[in-house]
């Protein structure tokens, strides 16, 4: 607070706000009041977050212990049994849950590396570009992450077409083969979806790589190039271990993004071919609104958060351990 | 000359994959404008050979598809306009309140609210289904607005700018005489319009785009937002009339994208500031 202007010369007692001790150590009916008057601030909030939030949380664990039926208004208390059910095997929900979960892990190990590579690249790309058409280029490859999931499906359902596709045909005019079913032949449908999902979501991955490496200090460039280190030096020794924190950060919310994969298989494949990209929302949403299962469909809900926070904290440790 | 061989092939790689990433929306809009037989023939024509509007017409009077897509459109508008509104204002409010003031149990409240990112939707989203239902509010404007007033994302956000706000001005509008409100709405409201409009665009482009909840919350052809009745119809034989679709898609991705186009700078710097630091 020295040396700042200050409006008031005349008064030099400490200035009593609501922000500051002070304040606070009032008569104790001010502070009530000031209390008071404070919490209406947070209370409109607070009402939503505990009314669509924080009951909702509470309420969907105890769903997972009944068995809620969505049309029937009787939820008897059922104890463990929806999770007994998910890890018996030859149960419905035990194959829903882990056919669901090999779709799942499948779309995570196949769409994160390239999630993470192809973000990196770009910005790379993007900030090798002079500084006049830069902007340009960051927005054009920004621009498809503004588009809704169900525009997306239905732009690239008809890119993957096997007859009528834009990708089919341009394979045609380069002589390779152009008959391939994008999204009904594996592992064509894997391709597909992972490509649809680089297209559609590369960009906000690109933009925090672009801001990391911006800030890595010039200098340490500069004297890399004096010792001679050549390009691909100076990237593996001078910009990775500084973009080291975003890179940790990229990698969780990719996985975690990639691990609540639904809108792509759901509306793009339709989980085909067979079962293959039927991934594990698909199949919770169809146990809790096609089976009417709300209960045990709240207990696979439950374990898959369990799953992402779990591996979330894993990626954490294990990136974290590597610089002690 | 060596000099210029670096920059102009990152143009060249650049413009390529600009191209890839163009192509697709394009399509979209050129399909849109093709007639009938030529929307399923299999040729790359950007520019339609016989472009016609007759898609757009039809798709707005209610034609093939037999879709109420004005009420869509009204739909989407209206719940992400009022969605928007709701969640600024009691998010800069929350945020306000825990930034500066005396709010008791105000690092409990802090905690819980940051806590609750990192739990998967899918969670609470059933729960929420049953809980709507249970109110009898399945199908209505409160059921596509409500859900959304409590992310936490927003009073996170406006929390670290009003944190940052310089103290002293408050102070000396508390000596004038100003109370809590007043110098909310007078001081901290104005000052703080870039960090509310950050807020307000990405509300929008959210609600706006998301389509599983607006798709089980509703259940007929009258509530359903944009997103979700092209969704439902991406499963039907619609997909056999690809210009009207495409036709119906570029109408739906209009709005947003002027908004994105129109905010992207605000939206680049909100979405490189949620990274960590």
């Amino acid at each position: 607070m020295e040396g700042n202007f200050n409006p008031h010369p005349a008064s030099q007692a400490p200035i009593e706000t609501p922000m500051n001790r002070s304040f606070q150590t009032r008569t104790v009916k001010s502070k009530w009041k000031s209390q008071f008057t404070s919490s209406l601030f947070v209370l409109p909030y607070l009402i939503c977050f505990v009314a669509f939030l924080a009951y909702p949380l509470v309420y969907g664990i105890v769903m997972s212990f009944q068995d809620y039926e969505l049309l029937s208004s009787k939820h008897a208390f059922v104890g463990l049994k929806n999770y007994i059910d998910i890890f018996k095997k030859g149960d419905y929900l035990h194959t829903s849950f882990f056919q669901g979960l090999l779709g799942t892990v499948k779309f995570v190990v196949y769409s994160v590396p390239f999630l993470i590579i192809v973000g990196l690249a770009l910005a790379l790309l993007v900030n090798s570009l002079p500084a006049k058409v830069r902007s340009v280029f960051r927005t054009i490859f920004f621009t498809p992450y503004a588009i809704s999931a169900s525009v997306m499906a239905v732009i690239f359902i008809r890119v993957f077409d096997t007859n009528a596709g834009l990708l089919n045909i341009v394979l045609s005019k380069f002589h390779l083969p152009s008959q391939i079913g994008w999204l009904t032949d594996l592992p064509w449908a894997w391709i597909a979806l992972v490509g649809a999902t680089l297209w559609w979501t590369i960009g906000f991955n690109m933009l925090i790589f672009i801001n990391a490496l911006n800030e890595v200090s010039e200098e340490m460039y500069e004297a890399a190039k004096i010792d001679g280190a050549n390009a691909w030096q100076r990237f593996l020794y001078i910009t990775l271990p500084s973009i080291r924190k975003i890179m940790i950060f990229i990698i969780i919310t990719s996985t975690i993004a990639s691990f609540n994969i639904y809108a792509q298989p759901f509306l793009m494949t339709r989980g085909g071919p067979g079962s293959e990209t039927t991934v594990l929302l698909m199949n919770v949403f169809d146990v809790a609104f096609g089976q009417h299962k709300m209960g045990a469909a709240s207990a696979m809900a439950l374990l898959m958060a369990l799953m992402i926070i779990v591996i979330s904290i894993i990626q954490f440790r294990l990136t974290r351990e590597r610089e002690e | 000359m060596k000099k210029y061989i670096k920059p102009i092939l990152s143009i060249i790689i650049a413009s390529v994959l600009a191209v890839v990433f163009i192509a697709p929306l394009l399509w979209m809009v050129s399909i849109s404008f093709k007639d009938d037989v030529e929307a399923i023939l299999p040729n790359l024509n950007i520019i339609p050979d016989h472009p016609t509007v007759a898609n757009y017409v039809n798709v707005l009077t209610g034609g093939d598809l037999n879709v109420p897509i004005w009420r869509w459109v009204f739909n989407s508008l209206f719940v992400g306009v009022v969605t928007t509104v709701l969640v600024v204002a009691i998010d800069a409010l929350a945020a306000y309140g825990l930034a500066r003031l005396d709010v008791p149990f105000k690092n409990v409240i802090l905690a819980m609210i940051v806590g609750t990112m990192m739990i998967p939707s899918i969670v609470w989203f059933l729960p929420l289904y049953a809980e709507f239902s249970k109110l009898q509010l399945i199908d209505t404007y409160w059921a596509l607005i409500l859900p959304y007033t409590s992310g936490a994302f927003g009073v996170f956000l406006l929390y670290q700018f009003f944190t940052s706000f310089p103290k002293e001005i408050e102070e000396a509008a508390y000596l004038d005489g100003a109370n809590k409100f007043q110098i909310f709405y007078r001081i901290l409201l104005p000052s703080a319009k870039p960090a509310l409009w950050t807020l307000a665009i990405l509300t929008f482009m959210g609600v706006f785009n998301d389509f599983v909840w607006p798709l089980y919350a509703t259940n007929s052809d009258e509530m359903r937002t944009l997103t979700a009745g092209i969704a439902i119809m991406t499963q039907g034989s619609y997909v056999n009339s690809p210009n009207k679709m495409m036709a119906l898609s570029t109408i739906a991705t209009i709005p947003v994208l002027l908004v994105f186009l129109i905010g992207q700078k605000s939206f680049v710097k909100a979405v490189t500031q949620s990274g960590i630091k």
